[in-house]
């Protein structure tokens, strides 16, 4: 058995490994409260899987990947504020969000068509699948227009990283500006369920669970077969030196246009999931500090290896939330992880997966007796 | 016939300053050009502007009778030019085998590429391309980890792999040593008929070696053309060589 | 009209001065500095403790805020991103790092308050700091109503950009970081010190934060992450004015400052950052370097 064989085997392996645990776990765990969170974990993890994405593969640093997720999230919560318990209340027969009676002018009508200044918006929202498809359909339409101006345009390294900061600011500012629409700071809550033929899936019920780590497994795989591609492979040819793919006849700007859209639309799908399990959508997801949390997370598991940025966001989270039963610990935690996070950026750069790979790489060595010590393209997994 | 290449009054205007001045000259299909000149004459410009590198701001570059002038470099490549830079330019975070993979570029589109697996004629073409530059034992190596010389060779290969038609090579053996060059030119000279190639080079040995016609670059502009022995004898050649005491 | 400019001014002169210290540390050095709005909060925070521990008043907190920011930047620079020269993401990524690492510090009193010890001035509250009655009373020369507090500021602004001009174009040690930035190797082959310089050069842009941060303190009330905010501004600016060049980020902060108090007059504060926002993307697509940037081939 060849070096590289018994490396595709252990890399198949922790892939295995990790679906039969995400999707065993509810055999496992009967904490509901658990499994919830462990599911908005999962949502986290996808988060990761697009920052390794876009950042390991394609080599560009989204430091506004919250913008997708946030619009994501802003759609579906849409529909399900329409269908939820409180939007009924309003002694109209069709639905009105709460928020919008409080802002509404004494005496406007209170239909969701003209209650308050471009509450019409919310109309087609009525409709549970018009808000899903758009939770998936915005964040992609937006990043196709986005990357499409930043790559036609050449722009490059650190000033794509800014000018995707600086729209998550933006559209945060927006979303919090246009408060008689959006409930501004507040966000949307007191969501409804997501009902799918008649089924109501309870945030705290197994099957929703499994809605998230099916996709998670699902956004997982597909991506592993994107970067297995030959689109894939001359995707990390454009990372590596793009005027080279250039010359050999590659459109680097579609390559890139392509896989920073893949990445935006997998945030934007995580957002959608998030809203089901934790019910809210808030500008929170919008903040500078959650778009480089993301970037955090991947780079403690492994910018260049997918399923390491996603162990590495599910892992940090998981510790938190532990740490946090305290409030004390809570505050230590932060620090912790902050150090954390200094120590691998300076000592361990490819994060956990790379730490996983040198370890494998010396069972390998152990195993083949030292023979074919050729080093194995990057990034392997 | 229709030339391979046919360069007709280019220039490009930087501010006042014409790297190249309206530059004319003719490559047929297989021919091997060497391009001459001193430092600053125009060679490396007139590489960028052929490839779309730079734009130019006059004349025009047809490739087999179709017009390329300032289209961008991919469809340029597309169309059949490949280029190899001074500076070796391979991916250098990438296996040798890898990049040959990269270089096979029947189908540009995102889409199209969107599949495992490769056919079976390209793999073929790797293989023959592995053979032509010996870098059989080196395959599972990151490019960046190859030596100087193997990295040029790769970069070489690439372009035979990418298929490309008119080759432009600029300093192919800059930094080499003498056995390095040697092979240099054994692989450039196995390309000579099939393959059209244009060729900036300074040291003149591997020059003499290599080349049939020879077209001499002074400010931009084209000084003489020819076979090497008469540019050699050629009395406005030596005077633009004069400062570094002629071709050497 | 004189007062939407003296907004605007007043606006311009903090972005100024928070970027001033940026444009050295990212434009010399190539750092993205996450960090340097917690090396603002720590200076604020040396004013906090300064007028309750040794009754320094503001005009004394000033130097000492430079000198303690100055201090954590060095150990910074040597600790970290000594490291990282060239990688320049990471920077951005470990410096974020610390900056949580140095507002758990403060929140945390530096770890007494496990111990239930509680450090005045410290903790995760809300500090103030006192600031001289004449700045605080507006006063009005030929009927124009003049902030006396925002002047001051603008004055400050303005005397430190001078030196930092200074500094940076008058002096041998300016000309060493200019070269470094142009080129490190040649810079080096040319017998700089590079690790010293850079660590100078990053130490004075860390204390310009903490001059920052004790005028801040002035207006705003001083807590563990009052920085964080800060930085992403000082960043835009130094970006949209280019990297490297003192007279653009000068000129960016001014048309960013300007933006924002007219757009605030316009619509409101929210909106007009927005609009800021916007033109900052509209200026790095038009001109990825910036808007005066040096040209390197």
């Amino acid at each position: 058995m060849t070096r590289n064989t018994l490396f595709r085997l252990g890399d198949w392996g922790i892939y295995a490994l990790f679906i039969v645990i995400v999707l065993g776990l509810p055999l496992m765990m009967d904490d509901v409260f658990w499994l919830n969170r462990i599911a908005k974990y999962l949502v986290y993890g996808m988060l990761g899987i697009a920052i390794a994405l876009s950042w390991g593969y394609a080599g560009i640093l989204n430091l506004g990947q919250g913008l997708f997720f946030g619009l994501g999230a802003y759609m579906v919560a849409m529909s399900l504020k329409l269908q939820s318990y409180t939007s009924m209340q309003q002694g109209s027969d069709r639905p009105v969000p709460d928020f919008m009676l409080w802002n509404a002018e004494p005496g406007a009508p209170t239909e969701l068509c003209c209650i308050v200044k471009g509450s019409w918006l919310w109309l087609p929202f009525q409709a549970q699948w018009f808000g899903m498809v758009m939770a998936i359909a915005v964040p992609v339409i937006v990043a196709l227009i986005l990357s499409s101006a930043i790559f036609r345009l050449r722009v490059s390294g650190v000033y794509v990283a800014i000018i995707t900061l600086a729209l998550v600011l933006l559209v945060r500012l927006l979303i919090i500006d246009a408060q008689p629409v959006t409930n501004g700071f507040n966000g949307l809550t007191d969501l409804g369920w997501l009902t799918v033929a008649g089924i109501e899936f309870d945030p705290y019920m197994v099957s929703t669970y499994y809605i998230v780590a099916v996709s998670t497994c699902a956004v997982l795989l597909l991506t592993r077969w994107l970067v297995s591609t030959r689109a894939g492979l001359i995707l990390q040819s454009t990372r590596d030196d793009p005027n080279r793919a250039r010359y050999l006849g590659y459109d680097v700007a579609a390559y890139q246009v392509f896989f920073f859209t893949v990445s935006a639309g997998i945030a934007g799908f995580a957002g959608m999931l998030y809203v089901i399990a934790a019910e809210f959508a808030s500008p929170s997801f919008l903040d500078i500090t959650f778009s480089i949390s993301m970037v955090v997370w991947a780079a403690v598991g492994g910018r260049s290896s997918l399923i390491g940025a996603a162990i590495g966001a599910i892992l940090i989270n998981t510790i938190e939330a532990t740490a946090s039963e305290t409030e004390m610990f809570q505050e230590a935690w932060k620090l912790i992880i902050g150090v954390i996070f200094v120590l691998v950026v300076l000592y361990m750069p490819r994060g956990l997966a790379g730490l996983a790979q040198d370890l494998a790489g010396r069972i390998a060595d152990a195993r083949v007796g030292g023979k074919q010590r050729a080093r194995t393209g990057a990034p392997a997994e | 016939m229709v030339a391979a290449l046919t360069i007709d009054a280019l220039e490009v205007d930087f501010g006042g300053f014409k790297a190249v001045d309206g530059l004319t000259t003719v490559i047929d299909e297989g021919e091997l050009r060497v391009v001459l000149g001193p430092n600053g004459a125009g060679k490396t410009t007139l590489m960028d502007l052929i490839s779309g590198k730079t734009g130019s701001t006059g004349g025009e570059v047809r490739l087999f009778g179709r017009d390329i002038t300032n289209r961008p470099e991919h469809q340029i490549a597309r169309a059949g030019v490949g280029r190899k830079f001074q500076i070796p330019s391979v991916f250098r975070d990438l296996t040798v085998h890898d990049n040959l993979r990269v270089a096979v570029s029947q189908v540009p589109g995102v889409f199209r590429n969107l599949r495992l697996g490769m056919a079976a004629a390209d793999r073929a073409r790797i293989e023959e391309v592995i053979a032509l530059t010996g870098l059989e034992p080196v395959l599972d190596t990151v490019a960046g980890d190859l030596s100087h010389g193997q990295m040029q060779w790769l970069e070489l290969g690439m372009l035979i792999t990418q298929q490309a038609r008119v080759i432009l090579l600029d300093e192919p053996t800059a930094g080499m040593t003498q056995a390095e060059t040697l092979k240099t030119a054994d692989i450039i000279l196995s390309l000579k008929g099939s393959h059209t190639l244009l060729v900036v080079e300074h040291d003149m040995a591997f020059v003499r070696k290599i080349a049939e016609r020879v077209t001499v670059m002074h400010m931009g502009k084209l000084l003489a053309e020819g076979p090497m022995a008469k540019i050699e004898a050629d009395p406005a050649v030596r005077e633009a060589y004069l400062g570094t005491g002629g071709l050497h | 009209m004189t007062e939407t400019l003296f907004i605007g001014l007043s606006l311009s002169s903090i972005l100024l001065l928070i970027a001033l210290g940026l444009s050295i540390t990212y434009g010399a050095m190539g750092v993205i500095n996450m960090a340097h709005g917690e090396l603002v909060m720590i200076g604020a925070y040396t004013a906090v403790l300064s007028g309750i521990y040794l009754n320094l008043n503001f005009f004394l907190a000033l130097p000492l805020a430079f000198a303690v920011s100055a201090l954590v930047g060095m150990a910074l620079e040597r600790l970290v991103i000594r490291r990282l020269y060239g990688r320049i993401i990471d920077t951005l990524l470990a410096t974020w790092g610390v900056a949580i690492v140095l507002q758990q510090l403060i929140r945390l009193e530096f770890g007494l308050s496990f111990f239930g010890i509680h450090v005045e001035g410290l903790g995760p509250g809300l500090q103030s700091m006192d600031v001289p009655s004449f700045l605080t009373q507006p006063f009005e020369i030929g009927g124009v109503p003049i902030q006396p507090y925002r002047s001051f500021i603008i004055v400050v602004t303005l005397l430190l950009t001078l030196l930092t001009w200074f500094l940076m174009y008058r002096t041998s040690m300016g000309t060493q970081v200019r070269a470094i930035m142009r080129n490190p190797q040649i810079a080096a082959a040319c017998g700089i010190d590079v690790r010293r310089v850079s660590a100078f050069t990053f130490a004075y842009g860390s204390g310009l934060a903490g001059v920052a941060g004790v005028l801040l303190a002035g207006f705003k009330t001083v807590m563990p992450d009052m920085g964080a905010s800060t930085v992403v501004d000082g960043f835009l600016v130094v970006v949209v004015g280019g990297v490297g060049s003192l007279l653009g980020t000068v000129l960016a902060s001014g048309l960013l400052g300007q933006i924002n108090g007219v757009f605030a007059i316009l619509f409101n504060d929210i909106l007009a950052r927005a609009v800021v926002f916007g033109v900052v993307i509209a200026i790095i697509l038009w001109r990825p370097r910036g808007l005066f940037s040096f040209r390197s081939r």
